[in-house]
């Protein structure tokens, strides 16, 4: 026994001690490198190295770690603005490997030409690469791809449809009409994308498609429809937006209390009446509605004695009340304290 | 006797062995997967993440009881995350010290009322305030259930689709929830739960206060150790599971998860010491029950720094109360022990915590005994035991520079003069740390028979910019 664990113990040890050695130094030497290329800055590569660069970013590589270094030379190439790159990541993009095919969508909109976002644009109508990566590069690029996106709102495929209609979102100017009429597309997620982009366009057109789809049988349509249609209808819309408050949707009560809170003090008209739903989540909505939007702080503190904050608190709960009185006691401190 | 004792030292010794050759192959698939999330890392795009409206939002949820000398640097560092779109929700858990005081000082808080969803059963929620200075920061006051349900508390109020569990007591940085949320957003299907790689320190803010790669590790060898202990479980062991499809612990300090996943499986439970390790198991039981594809991730970035005990008591306490909730879970999920319905995780994963972690004080105590023994009846001679002491030093110093290595290469973030101290003090770690934590698991081991469900919370350490 004693003769087989001091065998044991010199073979770990004669084992172990090296390894031991072997990792501190990897460590502090690999560290002093890493620290002396951060003084001096990258290097630029010399011709045959470029060389090395192009057959690596080429090439097929069977391993994990070829991979790496394939997209490595890509991303290094597409930095210097080589000549080859847009053959390079043209062919990286519809590569069926979707690391390589991540990387020339960040090298693409990292360079920002055009013939870089024509192809990011290509990549959203494929179905090889994820499009939510090539459309937050191509929403990164904003102003020069807007008109790009037009021919996207009428694509046959629905997938595409969904983004043409996100990414069109900002520029105002540009396929009001085409997202009016995608507001009755059968799909959805592309009714979804529609009115949430119609939420930037004030207009008469706008707003209708907007409040049409407050009654949408997809909730999550109703979500982006009720905060769309505050911002586009404004207070007209506040009557269909407060009955929403009532939605069995937590989502869309949500989305409801955000666009009423939205619209401020302008919106107490279309929720007075709904402090007397029946429906509790309504009911309990309006009156965090009326608290967020001041106008319980207001009248707490200058008409205590006014029905309506009555009703308020009956429809908002002890909590409210508490809330509203600890807030307004403060302020009415502050206030004796400025006047003092 | 000489004969049975000498069977004790062999089965004590080829454990010890078999588990160390374990944690070799442990550690060189961490190396793999280490150097693939690091390569990933270098290729992605974080300027764009930060900046567009696709990133999905999240939100953070800080339970909090009696953290007053922490809770205003962590919640700071939370509201300073570099992501697009997140919300801070902050759970005062009926606290009995100032922790919400010194929130509404900090942050201007003013109660509001606000209509949650309540999904989750909780104690009473006694206020909801806002923050007048950040519109994204909501601190709920409940009466006190424990930290799982005042996490289910924060789920109630949370609006978005991923959430991210952190404690009270860390500091992050400011890429965290970018770096946490990155392999969410490649593939929010499949991916549905991501932790990554803390480190600690005895005071987060001044450690948190120097930029990357001149950040100081704790002079004391006590905290050093501790860092030490984290790197080993993180690097080595953590990004391996991740790898092999068996995390199966996502930490309480920084724990991302779907929504709809909490909900599905009601919440964090409040019937375990503690609620991190129980709730990665209970996701893994579930999807596999349910053949279900799904990942669960460790990632080997730093995200933040976390505080660690400074003092022998103050560690024996966590670390035994973590044995217990280890011993807890894994015996109350024995159902997956060597099950082939739960695949790697039940074959090995679950195996694995049995063999190395449940079982190991028992073990422990029995090799301290029999090799005391050994000593003492001249089975060997001290010099024999002094060569095997010296070999297992070794044995673990190695596997701490490898993920002192590990750690480097990925996060550049301490000083090389602090790397060396690191390296130096690895083979002593055996002779100086060890002994502490054998004996927090066996008291942790002890009172999970005992049926002691108790949190035994130790006292915060004095920090420079709270005190």
């Amino acid at each position: 026994m004693h003769e087989l664990v001091f065998r044991v113990a010199v073979v770990v040890l004669a084992v172990s001690l090296p390894l031991w050695i072997l990792l501190s130094v990897a460590v502090l030497g690999g560290r002093a490198r890493y620290d002396r290329r951060q003084r001096i800055g990258p290097l630029k590569p010399n011709g045959r190295q470029v060389d090395r660069l192009l057959k690596r970013a080429l090439g097929r590589p069977r391993t994990e770690w070829g991979e790496w270094r394939r997209i490595s030379a890509i991303n290094r190439l597409a930095r210097m603005r080589h000549p080859a790159t847009p053959h390079i990541l043209y062919h990286a993009l519809w590569d069926g490997d979707p690391k390589v095919a991540g990387a020339a969508i960040r090298c693409l909109g990292a360079l920002g030409d055009l013939w870089a976002i024509e192809l990011l644009v290509a990549a959203l109508r494929g179905d090889r690469v994820s499009r939510s990566r090539v459309a937050a590069q191509l929403e990164r690029l904003y102003p020069e791809p807007g008109f790009l996106f037009l021919p996207l709102l009428r694509d046959p495929d629905p997938a595409v449809r969904f983004w043409g209609a996100t990414l069109i979102a900002p520029y105002e100017a540009l396929g009001e009409i085409d997202l009016v009429n995608l507001t009755r597309d059968e799909d959805p997620n592309v009714r979804a994308a529609a009115v949430e982009a119609l939420g930037h366009r004030p207009g008469e057109h706008a707003a209708e498609a907007t409040v049409a789809l407050l009654e949408d049988p997809a909730w999550f349509v109703r979500v982006h429809a009720a905060r769309a249609a505050g911002q586009v209808a404004g207070v007209d819309a506040a009557p269909a937006i407060a009955r929403m408050l009532g939605d069995e949707r937590w989502w869309v009560r949500t989305a409801a209390k955000d666009a009423l809170e939205g619209l401020g003090r302008a919106a107490v008209p279309a929720l007075v009446p709904v402090l007397s739903s029946p429906d509790g989540f309504a009911r309990n909505g309006a009156a965090e509605v009326l608290q967020d939007v001041g106008l319980v702080d207001h009248l707490a503190l200058e008409e205590p004695q006014s029905p309506l904050l009555a009703r308020i608190y009956e429809a908002g709960g002890p909590k409210l009340r508490e809330a509203a009185e600890e807030r307004t006691a403060r302020e009415r401190r502050i206030r004796e304290e400025k006047a003092a | 006797m000489t004969n049975l004792l000498a069977i004790l030292v062999g089965v004590c010794l080829g454990y010890l062995l078999l588990s160390n050759a374990v944690y070799v192959v442990l550690a060189l698939i961490g190396a793999v997967e280490n150097g693939v999330r690091r390569h990933e890392s270098e290729a992605e795009d974080y300027d764009t993440l930060a900046s567009s409206r696709f990133t999905i939002p999240v939100s953070v949820i800080v339970a909090a009881y009696n953290e007053a000398s922490a809770i205003v640097s962590t919640v700071t560092s939370l509201l300073d995350l570099d992501y697009p779109e997140h919300e801070v929700i902050v759970v005062n858990d009926g606290s009995s010290d100032e922790t919400l005081e010194r929130l509404a000082e900090a942050f201007e808080l003013e109660p509001f009322e606000l209509f949650v969803r309540r999904v989750f059963h909780t104690e009473e929620v006694r206020a909801v305030y806002r923050s007048e200075k950040h519109p994204n920061l909501f601190v709920v006051d409940k009466q006190n259930g424990g930290k799982a349900d005042a996490l289910n508390a924060g789920l109630n109020v949370a609006r978005y689709r991923y959430v991210c569990g952190v404690d009270a007591d860390t500091v992050f940085d400011r890429d965290a929830l970018l770096k946490g949320m990155r392999l969410v957003i490649q593939d929010p299907g499949r991916v549905i739960g991501v932790t990554s790689h803390l480190t600690i320190a005895e005071d987060p803010e001044r450690t948190m206060s120097a930029p990357k790669g001149k950040r100081r590790i704790d002079r004391r060898p006590f905290v050093a150790y501790q860092h030490l202990d984290y790197l080993r479980a993180f690097l080595n062991n953590r990004l391996a599971w991740s790898r092999l499809g068996f995390m199966l612990c996502s930490v309480g300090a920084f724990q991302i998860w779907r929504r709809d996943v909490l909900e599905e499986l009601g919440g964090y439970a409040r019937g375990f010491t503690c609620e991190d390790i129980e709730l990665t198991f209970r996701v893994h039981e579930h999807f596999l029950r349910e053949g279900r594809e799904y990942s669960v991730l460790c990632l080997p970035d730093n995200v933040g720094t976390t505080e660690g005990p400074d003092t022998v008591r103050k560690l024996v306490s966590q670390r035994e109360r973590w044995q217990r909730v280890i011993d807890e879970t894994v015996w109350h999920y024995r159902n997956m022990w060597f099950n082939p319905r739960f695949r790697s995780v039940g074959i090995v994963g679950v195996p694995f915590y049995l063999v190395t972690e449940v079982l190991a004080p028992a073990v422990e105590v029995l090799a301290v005994v029999s090799l005391g023994l050994s000593l003492v009846l001249g089975l060997f001679s001290p010099a024999t035991f002094a060569l095997m002491l010296a070999a297992i030093a070794f044995m673990n110093a190695s596997l701490t520079a490898c993920a002192i290595l590990l750690d480097d290469v990925q996060s550049r973030t301490y000083r090389t003069r602090d790397l060396a101290r690191l390296l130096l003090l690895a083979p002593l770690d055996l002779f100086l740390y060890r002994p502490i934590i054998f004996w927090a698991r066996l008291k942790g081991s002890w009172r999970f028979l005992r049926g002691d469900k108790e949190w035994h919370k130790f006292e915060r350490n004095v920090r420079s910019q709270a005190a």
